[in-house]
């Protein structure tokens, strides 16, 4: 049964895999292990565990959503319910009300889908009962569009925005960079604290030693602070 | 005891007014000593805003009805407990609390504020007393809660009983302080600004007083989503109800903004951009206090409508005047002290992230404002509810937390091709062999599949990050605990972010298990009788009740059996004939693989008074789905009618509460002495850059 599913996923969708968490395990287990073992083989230690753990119960709670692909009557009268205001409730669905004109809107929508209405013919039953009011979202049609393509404006013009100030920004700052004041002091700063903090390293364990030699080999630090001097520095001559 | 709050109200108003001006004119005149006065006059008007919270609870707990506000809230029958829920259950209740709120906090922000502001000083006090004599003033003389009835009642119409719930008694504390609260930091760069002081003197104590108010604001929502989970027998948790918007927004502002300070903080940049957040932020908050008192739009929180409206409007359109022109005003002085170097670093991606998160808002305003506009355009009302929000927000939040994964991997000024392939293998591995088991195991719902491979792409570079960190130190001699402990502590606003990172990746898995993989059914069942939804059987196995004059309350007992399809085979094929997702069975016999895994008791009530019916949901909770029954009705004919719903990883939106709680608190913990360290030589493998 579990081999049936992991061998043959794409054909067995009808079927909720929660009742083989056997055969997901088994997948879960290798993907795990491939995941946290990595390049080279790595000791246990806590923040593998923790994430570790926390990875494998995402993957575990996904199993929850394995589910059948079949759309149900009950399910589209849901979905449909969700989609239409309770017109005595204030910004509630008729799927989360419990008034009786939520109920008997319910059981509408379910006796127009028995009779084989479409979605879209069950929403315009209600409108000319009850006007546009009665969907929960405008129709992407007339007036309503606007409703609708403003935002699409709001997320592009705002991403657009924002590239071209960090364009901008990166344009001005080639004027600006000659009077670069503050990374000076910085840099003075870290001169006067660089013993202070050789000695809270030594304190919190991590030998300045080790650092060091650690350090000259790591290419993160092509872009360390230090660096930052250094370029300005370039910039003022 | 109302006259003592009437006296304490007034009081208020005098001393907030003598504080605004007082302030104003001895720092203009020169006059140290008024200057003190004015601000000695402050911290008295939190002992009078408590004077007045005092009075108004002590008339609850002596059962006071001669006060309106009393007997309108609360009744003999009211478990006393309940008192604190009573004070801010109605309109001047709620105002009181929230200026409470703002005084008492005015008062702790302005005692422990920097010296180094003391220049501004004068002008955060007195925008402080303005907002507060503001309040003051609607509760001393439009919405007193003081106000006297001319025939005591023998006893009070009762408390609401949507409230009578456990999370009431923070639900909405938290809500109304986290929104007062984007005043603080408001008030110290308003106040900053004024005086001229464009330097980052202000950035440590906005951004400390920023994520107090931004971390409240977020437990508040998180609970009002758990409350309307457990009580309103909706079955949801977020609607998208125009009042939950109006708290979302400006929280969503400052998301943005306590990314955007750390670039202020670190980097000297987006000084502009950081105050623009914050008023935004703040305008924000008054809109939302506005339209929570008698605003244009309907909402299921409408218990506290009223006239208040048009002084509200009128405070909100001050305070975004004051706001805007205050910005025009100083903007040429706010620069940055260095340039963007590249696309691809990290203030690039919080800007990125920035706009990302405006656009929610500016999108979640939009569509409040619709119906409003739509009636003024054309006279055609519309409505505009979660199927919208959910379409148009859906996708850009989902491009949030995909930058979420991004940006804190990305060095500050510019990162290298190198680096690049060094962070950000893992993680779209990871996401892409998720993606990929989840298809594998047939999984449904594209978008779906995409979203959580998303969320393991993000998780997984925090995962590697702390990895890197922490072997890193446990190389250097730490053990391993110790080492990630030291990593935590190295950087705390870095890992508290991280760690509230996780905390909305979690909240991401909930929102996408609830929203797409949700399978319902409703039904009537009778003594003995048993409902089918998936593997779980229901079985209706004994009622009771209780009554009080004020409520009539039932429950039921139902056995949950889990169950093997296969036992099942032929009612399930009769009921997908039938178009049904679940089924009933008269017969009480088990089948051979039933098993009793739970026992719950769904609550019904109904207030006679109020003419309203409370739901308490039967919830089976397991990490990996909910089982949720609501009493929807009992019949005439003695069956309860049910509607049973599951709800995949629903568990993990009330588990991420408390990460986000911790990694607030982390974020927040002062670094004392480590604060200044960011010069010190990285360890191999340590992140980049800090935050």
């Amino acid at each position: 049964m579990e081999v049936r599913h992991v061998a043959a996923p794409f054909f067995s969708p009808g079927h909720s895999l929660r009742g083989s968490l056997h055969g997901e395990s088994k997948v879960m287990a290798t993907l795990l292990s491939f995941v946290m073992i990595g390049p080279r083989a790595l000791p246990a230690n806590p923040t593998t565990v923790i994430f570790t753990v926390l990875l494998l119960s995402f993957l575990l709670a996904l199993s929850g959503c394995v589910r059948e692909s079949d759309i149900t009557l009950e399910q589209r009268s849901h979905q449909l319910g969700g989609e239409l205001m309770c017109p005595v409730c204030d910004g509630q669905t008729i799927d989360g009300s419990n008034a009786q004109i939520a109920v008997d809107m319910r059981l509408k929508v379910r006796d127009l889908l028995d009779e084989g209405s479409t979605n879209a013919e069950v929403r315009d039953y209600f409108v000319l009962r009850y006007g546009q009011e009665i969907l929960a979202a405008p129709e992407r049609s007339g007036f309503n569009l606007l409703a609708w393509i403003i935002p699409v404006l709001i997320v592009t013009g705002g991403i657009g925005i924002a590239l071209l100030s960090i364009k901008n920004m990166k344009k001005s700052g080639l004027e600006s960079q000659t009077i670069d004041g503050p990374s000076i002091a910085v840099e003075q700063e870290q001169n006067d604290l660089s013993h202070y903090l050789a000695q809270v390293d030594r304190d919190l364990g991590i030998s300045s030693g080790t650092n060091l030699s650690v350090n000259s080999n790591n290419e993160s630090d092509e872009i360390d602070d230090s660096s930052e001097t250094t370029t300005s520095e370039k910039a003022n001559s | 005891m109302a006259d003592l709050g009437v006296m304490a109200l007034l009081l208020g108003v005098a001393l907030s007014a003598y504080c605004a001006i007082g302030v104003v004119i001895g720092e203009k005149m020169g006059r140290a000593a008024l200057v003190v006065s004015a601000r000695r006059a402050l911290y008295m008007t939190a002992v009078a805003a408590a004077v007045a919270s005092g009075a108004l609870i002590n008339a609850f707990v002596q059962n006071d009805f001669s006060i309106a506000y009393v007997a309108d809230h609360s009744n003999t029958l009211m478990d006393r407990a309940f008192v604190w829920v009573a004070f801010y259950a109605g309109n001047e209740g709620s105002l009181l609390y929230i200026l409470l709120t703002l005084s008492v906090i005015s008062v702790i922000s302005v005692w422990f504020a920097p010296k180094r502001l003391a220049r501004s000083m004068p002008w955060t006090i007195a925008i402080l007393a303005i907002i507060q004599l503001f309040y003051f003033g609607v509760l001393a003389f439009v919405a007193s809660p003081f106000e006297l009835l001319d025939t005591v009642p023998v006893d009070g119409r009762g408390i609401n009983p949507l409230l009578t719930h456990p999370g009431m008694f923070s639900h909405p504390p938290l809500l109304m302080g986290g929104l007062i609260a984007i005043t603080i930091p408001f008030a110290f760069v308003s106040g900053a600004l004024i005086a001229g002081n464009y330097g980052d003197d202000w950035v440590d104590v906005a951004r400390v007083s920023a994520i107090i108010g931004w971390g409240v604001l977020g437990t508040g929502m998180l609970l009002g989503a758990w409350w309307a989970y457990t009580i309103l027998g909706w079955g949801g948790y977020w609607a998208w109800d125009p009042i939950e918007n109006v708290a979302l927004m400006p929280w969503l502002v400052m998301t943005a903004f306590l990314h955007s300070i750390m670039v202020q903080k670190r980097r000297g940049m987006f000084r502009l951009w950081n105050v623009a957040l914050l008023n935004i932020a703040f305008v924000l908050a008054q809109l939302g206090m506005f339209i929570n008192r008698g605003g244009p739009v309907v909402s299921v929180h409408s218990f506290a409508a009223s006239t208040l409206g048009a002084i509200f409007l009128s405070f909100m359109l001050a305070s975004l005047v004051f706001a805007f022109a205050l910005f025009l005003w100083r903007m040429p002085q706010l620069k940055s002290d260095r340039a963007m170097e590249s696309f691809v670093s990290r203030e690039a991606s919080f800007l990125i992230n920035n706009f990302l998160f405006l656009a929610v808002m500016v999108v979640t305003l939009w569509g409040v404002l619709f119906p409003l506009f739509s009636d003024l355009a054309r006279d055609v009302s519309v409505s505009v509810s979660a199927p919208y929000f959910d379409r148009v927000n859906g996708p850009v939040l989902l491009g949030i937390v995909v930058m979420m994964g991004i940006g804190p991997l990305l060095p500050w000024r510019k990162a290298s091709a190198r680096s690049m392939k060094q962070w950000f293998v893992w993680p779209t591995v990871v996401g892409l062999i998720a993606i990929g088991v989840l298809i594998a195991l047939g999984v449904q719902r594209p978008v779906a599949i995409f979203a959580f491979g998303v969320v393991a792409f993000v998780a997984t570079s925090i995962g590697e990050e702390w990895w890197r960190g922490t072997t890193a130190r446990h190389r250097s001699g730490d053990n391993w605990a110790l080492a990630w402990w030291r990593l935590v502590n190295s950087n705390r606003p870095r890992h508290g972010g991280y760690i509230v990172h996780i905390s909305i990746l979690m909240l991401g898995l909930g929102i996408i298990g609830t929203n797409f993989y949700q399978q319902r059914t409703d039904g009537a069942l009778a003594l003995g009788e048993s409902l089918v939804l998936d593997n779980y059987r229901i079985e209706y196995v004994d009622n009771g009740g209780s009554s009080r004059p004020d409520r009539i309350a039932q429950w039921v007992e139902m056995s949950v059996y889990e169950i093997d399809p296969d036992d099942y085979k032929q009612e399930i094929s009769f009921a997908k004939a039938q178009g049904s997702s679940g089924f009933t069975l008269k017969d009480s016999t088990l089948r051979p693989n039933d098993e009793l895994i739970d026992t719950i008791e769904p609550w019904h009530g109904f207030y006679i008074d109020f003419n309203m019916a409370s739901v308490r949901s039967g919830i089976r909770s397991t990490v990996v789905e909910d089982l949720y029954v609501i009493p929807r009705d009992f019949l005439a004919d003695g069956r309860v009618s049910l509607a049973v719903s599951i709800n995949p990883l629903a568990w993990w939106l009330w588990a991420s509460g408390p990460f986000f709680i911790l990694g607030t608190m982390v974020a927040l913990w002062p670094q004392a002495a480590v604060e200044k360290r960011p010069t010190r030589k990285r360890l191999k493998g340590e992140p980049e850059g800090d935050i």
